[in-house]
């Protein structure tokens, strides 16, 4: 169990150094990171002057290497636009991003995996069709639409939530939706095929004959097996989540990571887009990480491979 | 549209809301405002977005105030003022002014605030707004003498607006990074609030100086947010969470003023449109360099056209490049017709008769393009359309890479021509004309403090720039503001709205 | 969807042609495809106008049914003027192919990738998953934006954006079929007989494979279909005056609360596009393999 932990470990590592190279690398091609530093006014002396000073002139491996040894220092230097610290940025950020994405998660989850049970229970029912509407609304609609929709609906001619912003739980409620309902569907197909699956072994077909109610035999025996799949997708859809949030934290007026993210990447701001994509890789790494450990300790055959 | 409008999704709401929730803002003496960008910093050097310039009338005061009807220059901190001689200008400063902290202003506030910008170290943006005199003495208490580096036209026009007092010892404590969360002023509103990029909360400075041209605040507190989407703005605005926007679009706003419940009111701006060729090769070879197809695709563009259908509002079609207002500013140059007929002729004459494809770069208003590049389509120019970030868009102008682009200036709200021309075409990193004439001339308005020395000087070259249309001017734009019906707000030619002057109905 | 989870009595495999014709998802899924495969062959001949003709003194009509519309433009103009109904049916085009050519793309790199890694396993396999999971964590705005910053934006270059960008399915489902493959007796037949290891991919892995190949290449075309929405939203999908389905909605944001129809219009038809493709995915699955419903 160590020697797997400590290898998936390291290859995890390794896909973060190798995301933040290629990021790293694009950013510097595609726009010009003197010239994003030196800001609107500046006159060619002025760039060429700190492409010196700040050494973009090397070749891109040296420079990536330079900003990796002062990250791992947790150094992740100066926003081209705020002027202040990259860390001190993102941690003021993040947190509003981290909320939503843990709220969105859950919410699909409560309203995914009891659905694609209902579906797994009776296919082909009602149910199942809802379930499988639900689940293309959920790949289809356009998400900045179904936002202002909702607002539209609960705020402005409901009254029910506020239009906009972070100050309290209520302002949370759209967005979470929103970014949920994309989530959704991937968790319902999941577990619906899981349970299906599940529910037409010898294993199940032992419990009920002997005798078990049927809820237990569902919940304690079924799903439990059913869900393991559903975890690990869970955790990967937390990660996409992430990048999701650009839209939802734009239209709902929402300051975090993801709004961050796409403004830093449109005003140029490369060290605060750098950081983001090293914070959010990380995340989703981790995630996965944990994710695959609790699946190899569920299932040991997973471990032996 | 004559007829009222019904908005099909937000439903009868609108009505009950007019009881309840849209005189919210003037029952509890607050005005709630929207921008739709986060500014880098609160503090008036460290930022570039308009958004800035307004909260920094706002906030702080300079020595002198340019009234928005009359242009004249009005005495605000300085009481009045002497040119010594062509580079040297002396204040008289006003007594009995206090910051919004307490601190008394003074000479050594003007003194601190005019060397610390005059020092490029200190890195205050835009550069060009500061880089022009030498250093400030204090003369007496209340006394300043600045000293210019060259003759400079444009100081009392820079002195009314971007440059503002800053409170020496607090700033010498706190620097831009204090400034930034707690900005300190002598304005007419003091910051109580900053989230930073978030939200900015205000109230009125009632130890205001009496004899401000500005004049006494009356709406006691307002507050801004940061919301990035236009339609979650106008949802805002229905809702009755935030009761002033701007920059609404102009079929929106249409919409908006037929469906009657909110105030919407368009005002022009000095932001005027162009068309920017490689007419001196700097790019590469290529049709712009001819001034026949220059011509040509000026002949080709229905700008009165677009200006009706899609701009608006109070838009007029501009034909030398400034902004009529601008001191300068002349419509007296050669003139391009639509004239689709003509624009083929020219390009057949160049060389062209069966039109050819081009790139085309822009970065705001894609809809205006769109209908231009139809309008080049007619008369057989192809486009490779690329649509880019504004970032983006300023770098590959600036180096070169652009032939042929559409871009848009607002001359920071300066009402003179060295603000816009001498920027496009003196040489500088826009300038794709390169011409020895046009920058000659410029030098000389940019550098005359004689007035009719400088017009004759800015009509030669924009005359020249005209005749060879090395760039061709557009329209101007238009500002929309929407906001609810219990506020009385003027709007300004200068896209600068002031708040001071707001009050409730 | 899938039929047999009650048990029925075994039968002898009906022809394919009968099962397909009685699975629901499967008929309604592929008619719909074919008419919107259809209405873009026929383009040039069913559109009442030219879809990029501006009309800046028509602009922003309603469809026939509101009392402003008219039949002249059946389903209204868009903000320059040019008639929705044209620009929905050449949108189908640039949608459908954007859909076909990322997911050829995406299948072509995901399926070598994927049948290498659960083939050869070992050092392979291990490259293989590394590469996945750096493309799953690599942000796709990020890699959008870069890329047409570099290149420029054009259809081109979205399609080759989504196909490198939408492999990693394909890979996945590739690589734990070829595992299941790997093992079977033929396999093994085929190797001791002495067959190449290219023949034994050809003629033993892949004609096994394809029916899940089928199947994800249904999902990631709607995916692709889906993704240039979102990329066009963000000002990097298709550039106009060419149209997709994706800007066309992309376009309608700004008169979203007011004129509400330029938005619902070609999301509509985007719904029903994604709707059909995953029941025809859905259903091929099903049909192929009925036991095998992952």
């Amino acid at each position: 169990m160590l020697y797997y932990s400590l290898k998936r470990f390291a290859l995890a590592l390794l896909v973060a150094l190798t995301v933040s190279l290629i990021s790293f690398s694009l950013l510097y091609i595609s726009s010009d990171p003197a010239i994003a530093m030196a800001g609107e006014t500046a006159t060619d002396a002025d760039i060429e002057a700190i492409r010196q000073l700040y050494g973009f002139d090397r070749p891109i491996l040296v420079q990536y290497f330079d900003w990796l040894q002062r990250a791992l220092a947790g150094d992740l230097g100066q926003s081209y636009y705020f002027r202040t610290n990259v860390s001190a940025l993102i941690a003021e950020r993040l947190p509003t991003t981290m909320t939503l994405g843990v709220t969105a998660i859950l919410f699909a989850i409560t309203l995914a995996v009891p659905l694609g049970v209902a579906a797994a229970i009776r296919p082909n029912s009602l149910i199942d069709r809802i379930a499988l509407f639900l689940s293309v609304m959920g790949q289809a609609l356009p998400s900045f639409w179904f936002a202002l929709m909702l607002i539209v609906l609960l705020s402005v001619n409901l009254r029910l939530l506020p239009t906009s912003g972070s100050d309290t739980w209520l302002h949370l409620v759209m967005p979470t939706v929103v970014l949920g309902y994309y989530a959704a569907p991937a968790i319902m197909r999941l577990t619906r095929t899981g349970m299906l699956e599940v529910l037409s072994t010898d294993y199940i077909r032992t419990a009920r004959a002997k005798g078990l109610r049927p809820p237990v035999v569902l919940f304690k025996h079924a799903l439990r097996n059913a869900i393991i799949p559903v975890v690990s997708l869970a955790a990967v859809q937390f990660g996409f989540m992430l990048g999701g949030s650009i839209v939802v934290e734009t239209i709902f007026a929402l300051h975090g990571a993801g709004f961050l993210a796409w403004e830093s990447i449109t005003r140029n701001d490369l060290p605060t887009v750098q950081g983001l994509i090293l914070v959010f890789s990380l995340f989703y790494i981790v995630l996965t990480f944990f994710a695959d450990l609790i699946n190899a300790w569920l299932d040991p055959r997973i471990r032996i491979n | 549209m004559k007829r009222s409008y019904k908005m099909p999704l937000v439903t009868v709401a609108l009505a009950v809301g007019l009881s309840s929730g849209a005189y919210a803002g003037k029952s509890d003496d607050t005005l709630n405002i929207a921008f739709d960008r986060e500014l880098e910093s609160i503090d008036n050097y460290y930022n570039t977005a308009r958004e800035g310039i307004v909260i920094s009338r706002m906030v702080w005061d300079g020595l002198l105030y340019r009234d928005p009807k009359t242009n004249e220059y009005l005495p605000n901190l300085a009481t009045s003022f002497k040119w010594v001689d062509s580079t040297t200008l002396q204040f008289d400063l006003r007594q009995g002014v206090k910051f919004h902290n307490g601190e008394p202003f003074d000479a050594d506030d003007v003194v601190f605030t005019l060397n610390y910008l005059a020092d490029p170290a200190n890195g205050a943006k835009p550069q060009n707004n500061v880089n022009w005199w030498k250093n400030a003495e204090k003369l007496g208490d209340y006394k300043v003498q600045l000293n210019l580096k060259t003759e400079f036209p444009a100081a009392l026009e820079f002195l009314s607006g971007p440059i503002v007092m800053y409170p020496n010892e607090y700033y010498s404590k706190a620097g831009p990074e204090g400034m930034a969360l707690k900005p300190v002023g002598t304005g007419p509103y003091q910051v109580t609030s900053v989230e930073p990029g978030k939200r900015y909360r205000m109230k009125k400075y009632d130890g205001y100086h009496a004899g401000s041209p500005k004049g006494k605040a009356s709406i006691g507190n307002i507050v801004i947010r940061t919301i990035a989407e236009s339609n979650t703005q106008l949802a805002e605005l229905f809702s009755g969470g935030i009761d002033w926007i701007w920059k609404v679009k102009p079929d929106q706003a249409e919409r908006i003023k037929a469906q009657g419940q909110f105030t919407v009111k368009n005002s022009s701006t000095m932001r005027i449109g162009y068309l920017n060729f490689d007419a001196s090769g700097r790019h590469s070879k290529n049709p712009m360099n001819d001034v026949r197809v220059r011509r040509a695709i000026a002949h080709a563009i229905d700008r009165e056209g677009i200006v009706k259908a899609l701009v608006k509002g109070e838009s007029i079609v501009v034909d030398s490049l400034c902004f009529p207002s601008q001191f300068g500013c002349t419509s007296d140059v050669p003139k391009y017709d639509y004239n689709p007929e003509k624009a083929k002729k020219l390009l057949a004459e160049a060389g062209y008769p069966n039109g050819f494809e081009t790139p085309f770069l822009a970065y705001r208003n894609r809809d205006y393009a769109e209908a231009m590049i139809s309008n080049l389509n007619a008369v057989g120019i192809t486009t490779k359309f690329e649509y880019l970030k504004y970032a983006a868009f300023r770098d590959k102008v600036q180096d070169g890479a652009s032939p042929f682009n559409f871009g848009t200036w607002g001359s920071y709200s300066i009402n003179d021509v060295s603000a816009i021309t001498s920027h496009f075409q003196k040489g500088t990193k826009d300038d794709y004309a390169r011409d020895p004439e046009v920058i000659k001339q410029l030098e000389i308005g940019d550098t005359s403090v004689d007035a009719q020395v400088r017009k004759d000087a800015y009509k030669a070259a924009l005359t020249r720039i005209a005749d060879q249309a090395y760039m061709f001017p557009l329209w101007s734009y238009n500002t929309n503001y929407a906001f609810t019906k219990d506020v009385d707000f003027t709007p300004t030619p200068d896209e600068i709205p002031r708040f001071f002057t707001a009050t409730w109905k | 969807m899938a039929s047999s989870s009650k048990s029925e009595p075994v039968k002898i495999a009906a022809p394919l042609w009968g099962r397909s014709l009685r699975h629901q998802g499967v008929v309604i899924g592929a008619l719909i495809v074919a008419t919107v495969v259809l209405i873009a062959l026929c383009a040039p001949l069913i559109a009442p106008h030219d879809p990029y003709y501006q009309d800046l003194l028509a602009r922003l009509k309603p469809p026939v049914w509101d009392d402003r519309g008219s039949w002249d433009h059946i389903l209204g103009t868009d903000h320059l003027g040019r008639d929705y109904l044209s620009r929905l049916i050449y949108g189908a085009r640039i949608s459908l192919l954007i859909g076909i050519g990322a997911a050829l793309i995406s299948g072509l790199i995901g399926t070598i990738m994927g049948v290498m890694a659960g083939y050869f396993g070992g050092r392979v396999d291990m490259v293989v998953t590394f590469l996945i999971t750096v493309r799953l964590s690599m942000p796709v705005v990020l890699v959008a934006l870069a890329v047409v910053a570099i290149v420029g934006g054009s259809l081109q270059v979205v399609i080759m954006v989504l196909g490198l960008l939408l492999w990693d399915r394909f890979a996945v489902v590739m690589r734990s079929s070829t595992l299941q493959i790997r093992s079977m007796d033929y396999v093994a037949a085929a190797q001791a007989v002495g067959c190449s290891t290219t023949r034994v991919l050809m003629t033993e892995i892949m004609p096994n494979v394809v029916n899940n190949l089928i199947v994800i290449a249904t999902l990631e075309m709607a995916h692709a279909i889906i993704l240039e929405a979102a990329l066009s939203f963000l000002g990097l999908g298709v550039q106009p005056p060419l149209t997709s389905w994706g800007l066309m909605v992309s376009e309608g944001k700004d008169m979203m609360l007011f004129e509400p129809w330029l938005i619902t219009i070609p999301g509509v038809a985007l719904f029903l596009l994604v709707l059909s493709i995953n029941l025809l995915g859905d259903g091929v699955r099903d049909i192929t393999a009925p036991e095998n419903r992952n």
